[in-house]
């Protein structure tokens, strides 16, 4: 597999003539962007004059139109974005992922599908799921798969309004885990053992009966930053090895969000929660910006290399 | 007198939770000594055919082969405790560590497909016999801690339960293989 700093002379090279056509493009999407919003402001604000001066103006109005200025903007700024995103994606996303491994597959509307989002288990059953940017290949004769995921779920109030809230918007992958195991081990961040101490949150952690059992892990650094609960005592040692969870705690260093880890029927699901879409090309800022380059191949890079890097590829014995 | 009631059923309900944990923890260490045991028993399931395969072999080692099937012997007896299974665990983990080794010194042997097949086989079982070793240390640590900390150990001397012992990880399998070491 390529490396990061071949991968970024890829992209100020190879890619560099694209690049300069998109910055072009992006400059005059961001104009008409300006521009739209200005006027879709003005045009706001015009109505609420009209208000003020036949003094019908509210609290309650002045939230609605605000509301609705905004919903126009971001409506408007999505339709300029299109033909912009899509240009982004065909000729700077899908070389890039095809300079790490051509036979990779790119369908840059596709996701997931919800029924591989619920498997992991990792976050119950989703209202409504979107995504896109779903990849997917092998690496190493490792089957694996990902996309951006934004799950929510629906929530109604006792006026019958409804609200949604967000379960997960990261990256969310699926690969084939080595070993054979039976049960389900998950691994989640530790948010009660760092907020409320050792010993009570501890208690806090093996009161989560719908999770299973709580496992204790005898890697104290691990430990800290995450808990694990499984139907298995062993099981979860089995797949958890010292290794591993060595490893665990460098991708979530590496990535500076939140991981989630699913092991379940032979599977591995794993999830990052960045908080947005990623693979989106920037308006304000320049494609060329050394950073935003660095953000686009540093998460490709991470993610397909996870095979070799959890070293998913050492196929045992028994299941060669 | 209402107060001296209360005060009287809470003193009976901490006694019966501390009770029931301690008991809980106990069960425990039994319950996953039983996949301890599970997967020993397929290791040593191993042995008679790992045996026949290079005594034809391995005429210097001839003791040490000796050795391994009396220990596998040992450990198929009925009314092992839990004490000595973790003695005899060591014990053929070094031995059979000692085998492999050896299996080094004999190009005949190391290309056998019989022997490859069973020195993979071993080193897998091991894996899980290393995990299974984890999983009872911790639930031995836990039983351990509840019987000597204030207030769960005055019940525990009165229920007469003991320290029980955890098995020694051994150090190669502790560490993480660092290839930058190895080639330094």
């Amino acid at each position: 597999m390529k490396s990061v700093s071949e991968l970024t002379d890829f992209y100020y090279k190879t890619l560099y003539p694209k690049l300069q056509t998109l910055e072009k493009e992006r400059a005059q999407v961001r104009f008409r962007v300006l521009l739209s919003s200005a006027f879709i402001a003005l045009l706001a604000l015009f109505i609420f004059g009209m208000l003020l001066k036949n003094d019908v103006v509210s609290f309650d109005a002045v939230v609605f139109l605000s509301f609705v200025s905004f919903g126009i903007i971001s409506f408007v700024a999505k339709l300029l974005l299109q033909d912009y995103t899509k240009a982004f994606k065909q000729e700077i996303i899908k070389p890039l992922i095809h300079a790490i491994d051509p036979q990779l597959n790119y369908l840059e509307n596709n996701h997931l599908e919800q029924r591989k989002f619920e498997a992991s288990t990792l976050f119950g059953t989703p209202d409504r799921l979107s995504g896109n940017d779903h990849i997917s290949g092998n690496i190493e004769g490792v089957p694996i798969e990902f996309s951006d995921i934004h799950a929510e779920k629906k929530h109604k109030d006792s006026k019958g309004r409804t609200s949604w809230s967000t379960l997960f918007r990261g990256l969310y992958i699926i690969t084939e885990f080595p070993k054979t195991f039976h049960g389900t081990t998950v691994v989640l961040p530790d948010t009660a053992q760092k907020t409320f101490g050792d010993l009570l949150g501890g208690w806090f952690q093996s009161k989560n009966i719908a999770r299973g059992e709580l496992v204790k892990m005898d890697d104290p650094a691990f430990e800290k930053e995450f808990v694990v609960y499984a139907s298995d005592q062993i099981e979860a040692r089995y797949i958890l090895s010292h290794t591993l969870m060595e490893k665990i705690l460098q991708l979530k260093n590496k990535s500076g969000h939140n991981v989630y880890l699913s092991f379940k029927e032979n599977r591995l699901y794993i999830a990052i929660y960045y908080g947005k879409d990623l693979f989106e090309p920037t308006l304000f800022s320049s494609l060329l910006d050394y950073k935003v380059a660095m953000e686009y191949i540093k998460t490709l890079s991470m993610t397909l290399g996870l095979v070799e890097e959890l070293k998913l590829n050492q196929k045992l014995w028994s299941k060669r | 007198m209402p107060t001296s009631l209360i005060v009287l059923a809470v003193i009976v309900v901490v006694l019966v939770f501390m009770y029931n944990s301690l008991v809980s923890k106990k069960n425990q260490v039994e319950n996953i000594f039983a996949g301890v045991d599970a997967v020993l028993k397929k290791r040593y399931d191993l042995i008679p055919n790992l045996v026949a395969s290079v005594s034809k072999y391995m005429e210097h080692e001839k003791s040490l082969l000796e050795q391994v099937t009396k220990l596998r012997a040992e450990a198929n007896k009925p009314n092992v405790s839990e004490h000595q299974k973790i003695e005899l665990d060591a014990k053929v983990t070094s031995a059979l560590g000692s085998i492999m080794i050896a299996v080094e010194n004999y190009p005949e042997l190391k290309a056998n497909e019989n022997v490859i097949h069973l020195q993979r086989s071993l080193s897998e079982i091991e894996e899980q016999i290393a995990a299974a070793r984890r999983a009872y240390n911790q639930a031995v640590t836990d039983y351990n801690n509840a019987i000597e900390m204030i207030p769960t150990n005055i019940m525990a001397s009165a229920m007469r339960y003991t320290r029980k012992e955890v098995f020694e990880i051994p150090e190669s399998q502790r560490q993480n293989v660092d290839v930058k070491e190895l080639f330094k």
